[in-house]
């Protein structure tokens, strides 16, 4: 199979305190599985799933981080060639929100500085046990300028929409790149229509 | 497999090889089964001299699941087995080779765990490889011939795929009981063989000083289930070689974990303590195998042990993956208080209070002794780890260069694929009943 066969590769890297529900996004989307009882993810772990959006092909390089700070040493090495970091909490543990000024210094340290940002409040199918509310999460994120997003990978719920969202603004973003930079071999699919609100209203 | 013939004895240390793999003949004839799965299988197997090398490196991974997805099979019925293989290939040669197989199945079956061993390693090894189709493609065939063993051995019901390689006691627990009590394998001479070298360990552990480095060599075949309690207690250096001062010793260690237990216990909800006892509290009921995190005296029972592990451990604290640690002691220390039959439930609430209180403190301490000699693989930046990896990378360049530099060209990093195999010591790799196989070498 040739290595070679997609338009856009992006590098995803997601993180957030242990037990907020990485694992268990990136196997809903990547497989469309929730299995209950996976065990901590150890240092790092990936997947890859090819999405097509406006009929062009987008490799997803997903890497799965270790949420205790013990794997810092290891996770961080991933952050600098990552395109998209996506930043997770539980909505029904306090804790890992509260964790999140930390996440974002690790972020300012370690990551690209045109990484995108992806705030995530997962476990929305845990409702009554929400701790976090809606509208907290939406003020910080826009204080820290991130694209916010609540999901329950155990319901499906926005998963898809999280990445395939975000792989249309990564997309976007590198055509902005192409053209700015003024690059003289165009990307392909070069000349498209393509706007981030068209692609992506599959939900 | 010719040309893997000198990777495999590198890394095989006992025995010569016997002749025809015979394992390849097995695993290829569940019927009924992918059909490039088939494909490649039939090739290895009846080995047409014009398959280039090349080709058949590109089928090395299917033919690894195909080798493996047989591995764990319990209920082998060999003339069914036969049967099966002699439609599918030459029956002379199929015949020929798999009546080696019964004649040599004691010997087998050592090889065959070192085999799974290494074609775990390298399955991993492979799996990191940055290719999505494979990946996805891999995890199907490893579905569909998993999914055919299964339903061929005799607790079929109890397995899924999935829970074959993770909730380990119920779909394995006759391997997980000795290593050889293929029930309806066993041969005589199997027996004889086995009762002798029972009797090895138990002359060696009747003292009155118990040889360690003669325990040692002989635990390096695996160590008969009968005597693996006892066994693992000296090896790990938790009981004394003198007969006479180990029931002693026994006691005073677990009055002693009890009373850190008093001690230590209740300040996990302190603050400085509350981390380390929330990352336990979320750990324990994620952790493999399911028979056992379902059961609230167990996860009871992990939490207590590694949270006073952590607490008098402050150098590298409570560590994701040292859970898993936990469980080869703790899976082998109730088998021997269980019938075979209950194993497979593995319900430790039928246990007397006090049995429960023992089997804890010895898992405590053997994890203990264990963790003293690696600790340097959970302080910070995980130094142990690191270098493992870096010597993991140095041998296999050394001894297969072409998958040093398939990674090194597909820009895989051992860090990648190989810290976890360290960091958990293959827990997450291989089933529960392989680990437990690969400690009785470890201690």
């Amino acid at each position: 199979m040739s290595m070679e066969d997609y338009d856009f590769l992006f590098k995803i890297v997601l993180i957030g305190n242990a037990g907020v529900g990485k694992t268990c996004l990136v196997r809903r989307f990547t497989q469309g599985l929730f299995p209950p009882g996976q065990g901590a993810t150890i240092g790092v772990d990936f997947m890859i799933k090819t999405v097509e959006i406006n009929g062009e092909k987008v490799k997803l390089q997903i890497w799965d981080t270790a949420g205790q700070e013990r794997f810092r040493s290891i996770t961080q090495s991933y952050y600098r060639s990552a395109n998209a970091l996506i930043l997770t909490y539980d909505i029904t543990c306090e804790e890992s929100f509260r964790c999140l000024p930390e996440w974002l210094r690790e972020i300012e340290q370690y990551a690209s500085n045109k990484v995108i940002t992806v705030l995530v409040g997962n476990k929305i199918d845990l409702a009554d046990k929400r701790e976090v509310s809606q509208q907290r999460a939406a003020e910080f994120s826009e204080a820290q300028d991130m694209y916010y997003l609540e999901t329950s990978a155990k319901e499906s719920d926005n998963v898809e929409k999280l990445f395939l969202d975000l792989a249309c603004r990564l997309i976007s973003e590198a055509r902005q790149n192409t053209l700015v930079n003024n690059v003289a071999s165009p990307l392909p699919g070069e000349g498209k229509s393509i706007s981030y609100l068209t692609c992506c209203n599959f939900n | 497999m010719a040309s893997d013939t000198g990777r495999k004895q590198f890394w095989k240390r006992s025995g010569a090889k016997v002749p025809g793999s015979i394992q390849h003949v097995y695993g290829a004839q569940h019927p009924p089964f992918d059909p490039l799965l088939h494909g490649s299988l039939i090739k290895t197997s009846s080995k047409p001299p014009t398959t280039p090398v090349k080709l058949k490196k590109v089928s090395t991974f299917q033919e690894f699941e195909s080798n493996t997805s047989d591995a764990w099979d319990l209920g082998d019925d060999d003339d069914e087995l036969l049967a099966i293989a002699a439609e599918n290939l030459n029956t002379e040669v199929v015949m020929e080779t798999a009546h080696k197989v019964i004649q040599n199945h004691s010997k087998l079956q050592e090889q065959h765990k070192l085999q799974e061993e290494q074609l775990q390693e390298e399955k991993q090894v492979e799996s990191s490889e940055v290719s999505s189709v494979a990946y996805v493609d891999n995890r199907l065939v490893k579905s569909v011939s998993e999914g055919h063993t299964s339903s061929s051995s005799d607790n079929a019901s109890e397995n899924s795929s999935m829970q074959r390689s993770q909730s380990l006691p119920q779909t394995s627990t006759p391997p997980l009981a000795s290593g050889v009590d293929h029930s309806t394998s066993v041969t005589s001479a199997l027996t004889e063989r086995e009762a002798s070298r029972l009797d090895k360990f138990k002359q060696l552990l009747a003292g009155p000083n118990t040889n360690l480095e003669e325990l040692r060599k002989l635990s390096w075949s695996g160590i008969p289930k009968q005597v693996r309690p006892i066994a693992w207690k000296l090896l790990s250096g938790y009981l004394p070689a003198n007969v006479d001062r180990r029931e002693s010793t026994l006691q005073r260690k677990r009055k002693e974990y009890f009373a850190f237990v008093e001690q230590y216990y209740d300040s996990r909800n302190d603050e400085s303590h509350q981390d380390t006892y929330r990352q336990i509290h979320i750990d324990i009921p994620r952790m493999s195998p399911e028979v056992l995190r379902l059961q609230p005296k167990v996860t009871e029972i992990f939490e207590r042990i590694l949270f006073i592990w952590a607490i008098r451990h402050p150098a590298s604290g409570y560590v994701q993956g040292i859970n898993d640690l936990v469980t080869p002691f703790f899976v082998v220390f109730v088998c021997e208080y269980m019938e075979d039959d209950e194993v497979e439930n593995f319900d430790v609430s039928s246990l007397p209070e006090e049995v429960l209180q023992n089997i804890e403190a010895d898992s405590y301490w053997c994890m203990s002794k264990l963790l003293d000699g690696i600790q340097d693989n959970y302080t910070f930046a995980q130094p142990g780890i690191q270098k493992k990896v870096k010597m993991l990378e140095e041998l296999v360049r050394r001894i297969d260069e072409q998958v040093h530099r398939h990674l090194d060209q597909h820009e895989v990093k051992y860090l990648q694929f190989a810290f976890r195999w360290m960091n958990n010591l293959l827990m997450r790799e291989v089933p529960l009943r392989c680990t437990i196989r690969l400690w009785d070498t470890y201690q």
